[in-house]
């Protein structure tokens, strides 16, 4: 009795306790693990939100005269995304990214999933040849497509050769070539996603709806597909996200005549010199973005993009 | 206390340390100090070829620090903090000098000790940017050009209008550089480059929607392999573009725009607060040599500014390197114009873009 209420009186826990604790947490803050920690809080500190606040302060500033920013505040870069010529910009985007992202899933997944499916040698084999374009620059491998695509290139010369066309077909600087790009450049984290989320898969669930009567399609849908769907979201993402963002294969295979919110990002910051509506542009499209992977989360119920962690 | 006191001290040698790298690279030459014996240059990658800068090094016992910016901004930005220091010689383009000079970021040059400026072509010479030529010397100079495959082309192009003939639909090439075309069309309607009339960008906006499906592809770099390959029949090009394309296939033609042209100089000049400026008059006076020039102008592929270099250049690349006989002052140059038409021209610009993917 007389314990108890020595222990639950404050002046005991003043004394005792508390002291004790402040000294214990005072000494963990010095800690292998929390000095540790900290160049990244650092790092992202200033390379992530310290850019990113600055981008946010400077869409809202007028651009000067010739070059640089005054200090004043305005919503003028954020109304003139609003001019038709700009908004087409967006919808022009999201179209191609909606296309590229369809045929990237249509030919990623398949091989994702077969992927999956091989010996282990045959695993590391795949895994090997899908990594080493990445060796190579991505604008130089983006090159080749030139190669082949320009007139009495590789593609012009095979398809003559054959019989099949007469003259030069104008392939290089078209809608296609763009899009025909960007599968390229996205397809491998289509399959990377869906390998990793199909290589989980227990496959003895697909055995057993094949042994409770389910023919090999109704197998896959509801077990198969189903299972590697997290997979084929994150998928979609790391394919949607960066495909509005590659200005450069726009810029290379069509010309420059795609505009996509990327190359007129791009030109407004390096060209135009009109850095508070570059900082516009870059704070929507990132919105836009934000929104993506919301719905992704909300959709798929994963927290993470699987493929990448 | 042992350990305070340690910590004290080498605190104050961290402090002293700070003070001491701060000094250093601001303290001054000395003064009356006889040879500078190196020599900042400043300028974009491959300016000069190897053997002249390597002949200056020899004649002269200063050693070239060559260093590279990508775009006149970033040369503004980085002499802006140094304040006009840390580099000897910097070359850039027209319209940024204006700014470097409004900002007294360049010294006056002592004409004394650059005899060889006698030599420099007067058309290149008393621009908007330094009027009575105190703070720069003219280097390569870039004429913007239509350069056409007369295989391919039935028409005779001589301006710019030509290129709205739908004779040429889907085979014009151009350069990515807005204000180029965009001036293209203002000189279509008979304006200035450089108006800051809104209506008139407006129309400009207009001209060129009308030229969009006969454009195949824009472009800064490498556009003359697209005219070389049957790409593009037809080009807009850069100087240094035309020059290469020129002694690829020497049966290109090569148009001076009868609507007149732009052109673009780049100069050299000396910071005001460059640490060799000795070196540096050294160094303009020993391009400005007719025989070095010329070299230089045949390997940069730009106009040459040189007069007394014309002559020297090999024939092969005389006809696209100097400027043609009888040219008048035809040409106005392109100058940065204020934010609103700054506006009206990037939009009008994206509007073309996009309408050429349309078509």
């Amino acid at each position: 009795m007389n314990t108890e209420i020595r222990r639950g009186s404050p002046a005991v826990l003043m004394t005792g306790g508390e002291p004790r604790k402040r000294k214990a947490s005072f000494r963990r803050l010095f800690d292998a693990a929390t000095i540790s920690v900290v160049p990244i809080y650092v790092f992202t500190l200033l390379f992530v939100v310290g850019p990113l606040v600055y981008m946010v302060v400077l869409s809202f500033l007028k651009r000067a005269e010739t070059w640089g920013v005054l200090r004043e505040f305005t919503w003028a870069n954020y109304s003139n995304i609003l001019k038709p010529v700009y908004l087409k910009t967006f919808y022009e985007s999201l179209k191609l990214a909606s296309f590229t992202t369809l045929f990237v899933a249509l030919v990623g997944y398949p091989f994702g999933y077969f992927m999956a499916r091989l010996t282990a040698v045959w695993k590391r084999r795949m895994m090997l040849l899908l990594m080493i374009p990445f060796w190579t620059s991505s604008l130089i491998r983006l090159y080749g497509w030139i190669i082949i695509f320009r007139a009495n290139g590789t593609l012009d010369n095979i398809l003559m050769g054959i019989g099949l066309t007469k003259a030069p077909l104008k392939l290089l600087y078209t809608y296609s070539a763009v899009v025909v790009g960007m599968i390229y450049a996205l397809v491998p984290f289509m399959i990377f996603a869906v390998y990793s989320s199909a290589e989980k898969l227990d496959w003895q669930l697909v055995e057993a709806a094949r042994d409770l009567g389910a023919t090999p399609w109704q197998a896959f849908i509801t077990v198969s597909f189903r299972l590697t769907l997290p997979g084929l979201l994150s998928g979609v993402v790391l394919t949607f996200i960066p495909s509005m963002g590659l200005f450069f294969i726009a810029d290379i295979l069509g010309g420059n005549k795609v505009i996509l919110v990327g190359n007129l990002i791009q030109e407004q910051l390096m060209k135009a010199r009109n850095w508070p509506f570059a900082a516009a542009l870059s704070v929507v499209l990132m919105i836009l973005t934000s929104i993506m992977i919301a719905l992704y989360r909300k959709v798929s119920g994963v927290k993470d993009l699987e493929g990448l962690v | 206390m042992k350990k305070l006191l340690g910590l004290a001290i080498v605190l104050a040698l961290f402090v002293s340390l700070a003070a001491g790298c701060q000094k250093t690279p601001e303290a001054p030459p000395a003064a009356g100090e006889p040879q500078d014996k190196e020599l900042n240059l400043f300028t974009w990658e491959g300016m000069f070829p190897e053997e002249v800068l390597a002949r200056f090094e020899e004649e002269t016992g200063i050693k070239v620090n060559y260093s590279n910016f990508d775009y006149n901004e970033t040369m503004l930005a980085k002499l802006e903090a140094s304040g006009g220091g840390d580099y000897d010689l910097v070359i850039a383009d027209d319209y940024i000098l204006e700014a470097v000079i409004a900002g007294g970021l360049a010294q006056k040059l002592d004409l004394s000790k650059i005899p060889n400026i006698e030599h420099v072509n007067p058309i290149y010479q008393g621009q908007f940017y330094d009027p009575n030529d105190e703070y720069t010397v003219p280097y390569g100079a870039g004429v913007q050009t239509i350069v056409y495959n007369p295989d391919a082309v039935q028409k005779d192009i001589t301006g710019y209008s030509d290129l709205w003939d739908p004779s040429l639909k889907d085979s014009v090439g151009t350069i990515a550089n807005y204000r180029v075309i965009n001036g293209m069309a203002l000189k279509v309607l008979g304006e200035s480059y450089n108006t800051e009339d809104l209506e008139v960008i407006e129309a400009a906006g207009q001209k060129l929607l009308e030229l969009a499906p006969n454009i195949r592809v824009i472009k800064d770099d490498n556009l003359q392999d697209d005219l070389l390959s049957g790409e593009v029949d037809v080009a807009v090009m850069y100087t240094s573009q035309v020059t290469m394309a020129k002694l690829a296939n020497p049966d290109l033609k090569v148009v001076f725009p009868t609507e007149g042209i732009g052109f673009g100089i780049m100069a050299k000049f000396i910071p005001s607060k460059a640490p060799h400026p000795d070196a540096a008059h050294k160094f303009i006076n020993f391009i400005l040599d007719p025989e070095v020039s010329a070299e230089c102008f045949e390997w940069l592929g730009y106009y040459c500014t040189n007069k007394a270099a014309d002559e020297l250049i090999n024939p092969e690349f005389r006809d696209f390197l100097t400027l043609p006989e009888g040219f008048n002052e035809d040409m106005e140059m392109i100058r940065v114009v204020g934010a609103e038409a700054e506006e009206v021209h990037t939009r009008i610009w994206t509007e073309f873009k996009a309408a050429c993917g349309q078509s």
